[in-house]
């Protein structure tokens, strides 16, 4: 869900060019948009967003030359990948004070999805940072937030080159599919060894009469993916016809 | 005496939908609404929102034609609600749920505990009382929604109950768990914290209920009308010199009551997450009563008295 999440909902982190996400059946089309100062601050935010995924891509093309394998890339990339991942929390505040007009919800759910995983399974549970699956959503990923992070600096711009429209709107039903696969298979390689150390769970009796089964837990959330997942993924591909055949309209009369 | 003709377009696509002539110009808009689902019957008046302006607010059924800032001419733009069900049949099914619920779990019917726990019973007596409070309060809950509250709305959007009862049920299945739980562990301050807890529950019960009989008085049978709540004669009501929304703040105050008692994480959940949706109730009330009336009490604040 945190592949596809991220890449559908937001219309956020920028004004301007095609808007993901649900629209809020807007029949007048008054965009407000930040001030100039929330603008800034944004066009900063994205670049450095992108600029640190482009570390993460980087990262991982040297890591595979020099050690051969496409095996255990994930040391190498495993503290930018923390970092930028979990800065996205931002985003949820952009929302909150106005500046970004996406959901909070929505927004909070899909940052929170991703940074779940990062830390709440594959930093938790070390036997899996071996594991290919997390190359493979950390490959989809880092693809999506380097598209999707310049989509909003150059909407924030006014100048969106419609390569990138393309690219957000396009490689995405490639990449979710990508991802959620990587997601759900590292969770599934979690469950054994979070059974055992019975990772982040409580049991009773205790004296606040609660319990926690982490590894139930985590299969409910692979669970939760079976409606989750087509929900977001066919929601892109509506948002990419109509934004993509918006773009058709407007190239001809150019 | 001129009769008004009135049209009525779909918000949406503006489609023309019904045309009305010979309309009084007296006439209400729930009156409107019962001429239009003559011809569209599937729209029931309930489910039918009618405005001035396509994204404008709905007009109440109460609102007079001649009334409205439309000429001889009127139209009316239409938005369909969705399906409605009726609030008191909402309360009942949300609240009946619980009450039930639990019970299944103090008995331990099979399938719940281990089979050797099967119809046994608790040895500790705070177990016994909590499900006596968790019985008597929604046992009030639904006598209440029977003979006290007045509602303003007769309906709200069907997918509403699904939602209100995953929530009700769905807590109340998760606490009765962990109270009945043949491993339950009794409040660290024993009886002391039982009592206390019991008289924080008691009272605000009491304080509650007291908050709806006064709201109920304000509002004579049949009626609609809305006026500031002020303090009575029963002590309980003299929150209302604090908060706008009392009965919020006492049920608030049970179920901390009732979390105490048990010593259970999940009530403490339960009660945070209600005084949540509280608070955002409280106010959008306490907005409400400032908008509608000027002289409204300034000391007040929605829900806790002087904070929020």
């Amino acid at each position: 869900m945190a592949a596809a999440a991220a890449a559908a909902a937001t219309k956020g982190n920028g004004g301007g060019g095609g808007r993901a996400g649900p629209s809020e059946g807007s029949g007048t089309r008054k965009k407000k948009g930040p001030g100039p100062l929330a603008t800034a601050y944004l066009v900063i935010y994205n670049v450095v967003m992108t600029a640190g995924w482009l570390v993460i891509a980087v990262g991982l093309v040297r890591a595979y030359l020099a050690k051969g394998s496409y095996h255990s890339l994930y040391y190498s990339i495993e503290k930018p990948l923390k970092f930028f991942q979990t800065g996205a929390l931002l985003e949820v505040l952009h929302c909150a004070i106005g500046i970004v007009p996406s959901s909070v919800v929505l927004t909070s759910f899909q940052v929170m999805s991703r940074v779940f995983l990062i830390w709440a399974v594959t930093h938790s549970v070390k036997e899996v940072q071996t594991e290919d699956s997390v190359l493979l959503f950390v490959t989809a990923w880092t693809v999506t937030e380097i598209i999707r992070y310049s989509f909003y600096t150059f909407s924030l711009l006014n100048h969106l080159p419609y390569l990138i429209k393309w690219a957000r709107y396009t490689l995405f039903i490639v990449l979710y599919p990508m991802g959620v696969s990587g997601e759900l298979l590292t969770i599934y390689a979690a469950l054994p060894f979070v059974r055992q150390a019975g990772l982040y769970s409580i049991s009773l009796p205790n004296k606040y009469n609660f319990s926690f089964d982490y590894y139930a837990f985590l299969i409910l959330i692979m669970i939760s993916y079976i409606p989750l997942f087509p929900q977001l993924y066919f929601h892109m591909i509506h948002q990419r016809r109509k934004v993509l055949s918006r773009s058709e309209e407007h190239k001809k009369f150019e | 005496m001129k009769h008004y003709e009135v049209e009525i377009l779909d918000a949406k696509t503006r489609e023309k939908l019904c045309f009305l002539d010979k309309v009084e110009p007296q006439a209400t808009i729930a009156e409107i609404k019962n001429l239009f689902t003559k011809t569209h019957p599937q729209w029931y008046p309930a489910r039918q929102s009618l405005r001035l302006d396509p994204k404008g607010k709905s007009l109440k059924d109460e609102d007079v034609l001649q009334k409205l800032p439309v000429g001889t001419t009127a139209t009316l733009y239409f938005r369909d609600l969705g399906a409605q069900i009726s609030w008191v049949t909402v309360f009942l099914t949300e609240y009946a749920g619980p009450l039930f619920i639990y019970l299944l779990f103090y008995f331990r019917v099979p399938f719940i505990y281990g089979h050797k726990y099967d119809f046994t019973s608790s040895r500790h007596s705070v177990v016994h009382l909590a499900c006596i409070c968790h019985s008597f309060h929604y046992v009030k809950r639904l006598l209440e929604t029977l003979f006290v509250h007045r509602f303003s709305h007769g309906t709200m959007p069907l997918r509403n109950i699904f939602k209100n009862c995953t929530y009700y049920w769905g807590f109340a299945a998760w606490m009765a768990y962990y109270i009945n739980h043949p491993l339950y562990t009794p409040p660290t301050y024993g009886a002391q914290q039982v009592k206390l807890a019991l008289a924080i529950f008691v009272i605000c019960q009491l304080g509650n209920f007291s908050i709806h009989m006064a709201l109920r008085d304000l509002r004579p049978a049949g009626s609609k009308t809305r006026k500031i709540p002020y303090p009575t004669k029963n002590p309980f009501t003299w929150l209302f010199l604090l908060v706008s929304c009392p009965n919020y703040t006492y049920e608030v105050g049970s179920w901390i009551g009732f979390a105490i008692m048990t010593q259970c994480l999940p009530v403490a959940l339960f009660s945070l997450v209600g005084f949540t949706q509280m608070t955002i109730w409280a106010k959008g009330k306490h907005r409400s009563y400032l908008k509608e009336f000027r002289d409204y009490p300034p000391l007040r604040m929605p829900i806790v008295p002087f904070l929020l």
